[in-house]
């Protein structure tokens, strides 16, 4: 990568680095000041200002003759262009009419940008007008001319070079100032422009790898999808048989083998709860969550909730109840916040030691809300991780000796599902104290359109 | 890269100060205005805010004619040191020669210096500069300051970097025109390298920085004053 060329590589012509308007207004001023005629060009010869003084009349009279506006423009040609070297002094330029010039330099950071030319004035040791001009053509009226010439101001050689110098300093400060202006005007678009660029090739880059990402978690997800769905043909056979073999379906069973096909089908249907689990949350991720909404008693779920965690609950010794209270219909996917609650529950009875007690109940929340809380005596979450727990496969303990077993989809699942029903979930707790879960749901959802699926008899999750 | 045109026989060098906010860039700079006859400078253009931080840089102009007539216009610049101005420093390295990397020389300041030396060096190859090639001074800046490092510190650094470094309390002038002298000197012979001052351009180190030197009030430097054996 290379930059364009900045303005401190170039450079700048005269014209650049002046105000030619307000320039111009101060050469007037000053060329009235002492009554002499000022021009300037730049480094390519190109006049940037002409002020005449008292010189009109003359140089119109030498016009109009032929052979001295040949002269003329000889004159006027070599002051402009003639090579003057690069010292900071003037150089005399005489006219064939009798007049002067003198030319300097315009001297910038030791480079000449332009010169000034200061005239025609009148010699102070011209004594009358020369052969030169008064032979120019036959019909010359050398009194008329002498009358002309009056009109142009006579300067002595000292004084021609200290207004000379005088109006160098003016224009060094000029051009300075002006040098200083354009750098920074230009400098600073300069910067914005790299800036820019910076910024552009930055996002570029960026836009590049969350690509990448995108499509590398868009096959985690499929690939997870496809897993569960392949794990999960070849357990339903291995739950299916050992249901069989209890059945008695293969013959007489002893007490001890009747015990382990129990614990074959209960760690089986533990499995698949987690495949199940793994499979909703990539459909999640896939985006391809849909809900079948319809009037639920809140209550009742609530209920049903605890039942399923009841044996649980029961074998660790916690004191387990539910409060439904007086409640407002809900309209939700009752499959979707069964499970939501369920969820809720088994965290609650999983972190909650001997002794302890999980409590469900609801009350109404502001905005037509329905909250429902899922309360417990526990261990509690630190603050700092309150904010991750909803985050897929993240555990607090993630050593592979923790205590507390799960696959990290649980609250992520109740989180996502909320989503999709308009509403959130929350979570205040306190380690050692207990936690506090809220799943905060609207009692008629709006959806956008695509999530939304009527009320129908035909599973919306297919899987 | 520096700039010569053959038909008008002109050289244009441009001399970078880079570094660390405060670290003395500007005030190097400032130190050389007052030590360079003003015949053969161009004025200090500072482009500054209200406050005494440089907002964009400075830039100063030297300039000479040599004995076979070439014109060499050389041109300090200071870069912004502020963080955010990174743009700046960017567009005002392009096309350097030589870098005067001044350095704050307080043990506090370390960490800053070593970001803005890696800083400099990602912003030399964005603008296809050699920083293996290129002449570098280190000048480390604020001697007289009590945290500052020590001899045997600015000797252990000698051991392990290529750059020369030149001990410096600018705010007092001192340790400014050895810093310049040596960096010239530097610039000089890379410049040789490439473009054959000597042999094409009739340019002999010695009148090189005589040329510049014999301008520069050397009194209280270890510079030797010109035509005398050089340092």
């Amino acid at each position: 990568m290379t930059l364009p060329p900045s303005v401190l590589q170039q450079r700048i012509p005269l014209g650049d680095l002046l105000d030619l308007k307000a320039f111009a207004d101060v050469c007037h001023s000053f060329a009235e000041l002492y009554r002499v005629g000022l021009k300037v060009f730049d480094e390519a010869s190109n006049k940037l200002v002409d002020v005449k003084v008292g010189n009109a009349d003359f140089c119109g009279y030498i016009w109009s003759k032929p052979s001295g506006r040949e002269q003329c423009m000889a004159t006027v040609a070599r002051v402009r262009s003639d090579p003057i070297g690069d010292e900071p002094g003037p150089t005399a330029f005489p006219c064939f009419s009798g007049c002067r010039y003198v030319v300097q330099p315009v001297l910038y950071e030791g480079d000449v940008i332009g010169r000034v030319v200061f005239g025609p004035y009148v010699p102070d040791d011209l004594v009358a007008l020369p052969a030169s001009l008064t032979s120019i053509s036959a019909d010359f009226d050398a009194r008329l001319a002498d009358g002309y010439a009056e009109k142009i101001r006579r300067v002595p050689e000292g004084t021609a070079e200290k207004i000379l110098k005088h109006f160098m300093d003016l224009l060094d400060v000029m051009v300075f100032t002006g040098h200083k202006n354009l750098i920074t005007a230009r400098l600073h678009i300069e910067a914005v422009q790299e800036s820019y660029r910076e910024l552009q090739e930055k996002n570029r880059a960026l836009e590049d790898s969350f690509a990448k990402l995108k499509e590398l978690d868009r096959l985690k997800s499929n690939f997870l999808a496809t897993m569960s769905h392949e794990l999960r043909t070849p357990l339903t056979s291995v739950i299916g048989y050992s249901e069989m073999m209890l059945e008695g379906l293969g013959g007489p069973l002893t007490a001890e083998q009747r015990e382990y096909l129990g614990i074959i089908m209960e760690k089986g249907e533990n499995l698949l709860q987690l495949i199940t689990s793994i499979l909703d949350i990539s459909k999640i991720e896939a985006g391809r969550i849909r809900l079948v909404l319809s009037e639920v008693d809140p209550g009742q779920l609530m209920r049903d909730a605890i039942a399923t965690v009841l044996p649980l609950a029961r074998k660790k010794g916690l004191k387990v109840a539910c409060e439904p209270g007086h409640l407002p219909r809900l309209h939700c996917d009752r499959e979707k916040v069964r499970q939501c609650l369920v969820n809720l529950c088994t965290n609650a009875v999983k972190f909650t030691p001997a002794g302890g007690s999980v409590t469900v109940s609801a009350e109404p929340a502001t905005g037509d809300r329905l909250a429902i809380r899922v309360a417990d005596n526990g261990i509690g979450i630190a603050d700092e991780l309150l904010a991750r727990v909803f985050d897929v496969f993240f555990q607090i303990d993630g050593s592979s000796t923790r205590e507390y077993g799960g696959a990290g989809l649980g609250l992520a699942i109740v989180k996502s599902f909320a989503e999709a029903h308009g509403g959130e979930v929350q979570v205040s707790s306190k380690v050692g104290a207990g936690s506090i879960f809220s799943l905060v749901l609207p009692l008629r959802p709006t959806l956008p359109a695509p999530a939304l699926t009527p009320s129908a008899p035909f599973p919306a999750l297919g899987g | 890269m520096v700039q010569y045109n053959s038909d008008s026989r002109e050289l244009a060098i441009k001399v970078v100060y880079y570094g660390p906010a405060l670290s003395g860039k500007t005030t190097n700079l400032q130190a050389l205005f007052q030590k360079i006859d003003a015949r053969v400078r161009g004025r200090l253009m500072t482009l500054d805010t209200k406050d005494d931080r440089t907002l964009f840089f400075d830039m100063m102009p030297v300039f000479f004619k040599t004995r076979a007539g070439v014109k060499v216009k050389l041109k300090l610049y200071t870069v912004p040191g502020q963080v955010m101005h990174e743009s700046t420093r960017r567009i005002v390295l392009q096309g350097t020669d030589a870098i005067a990397f001044v350095a704050d020389s307080r043990r506090s300041e370390a960490a800053a210096t070593l970001a803005y030396w890696n800083n400099m060096l990602k912003n030399l190859e964005a603008n296809g500069l050699d920083v293996r090639t290129l002449p570098i001074v280190l000048q480390m800046n604020k001697r007289d300051l009590p945290d500052a490092r020590e001899e045997g510190e600015l000797a252990d650094l000698r051991q392990v970097i290529e750059p020369p470094v030149v001990p410096a309390v600018a705010i007092r002038g001192d340790g400014v025109v050895e810093t310049l002298y040596l960096l010239l000197k530097l610039c000089y012979r890379s410049l040789d390298r490439n473009l054959a001052l000597e042999a094409k351009w009739n340019i002999s180190e010695r009148e090189f920085l005589e040329r510049i030197f014999s301008h520069v009030d050397l009194q209280g430097t270890s510079v030797r004053p010109p035509g005398a054996p050089g340092p």
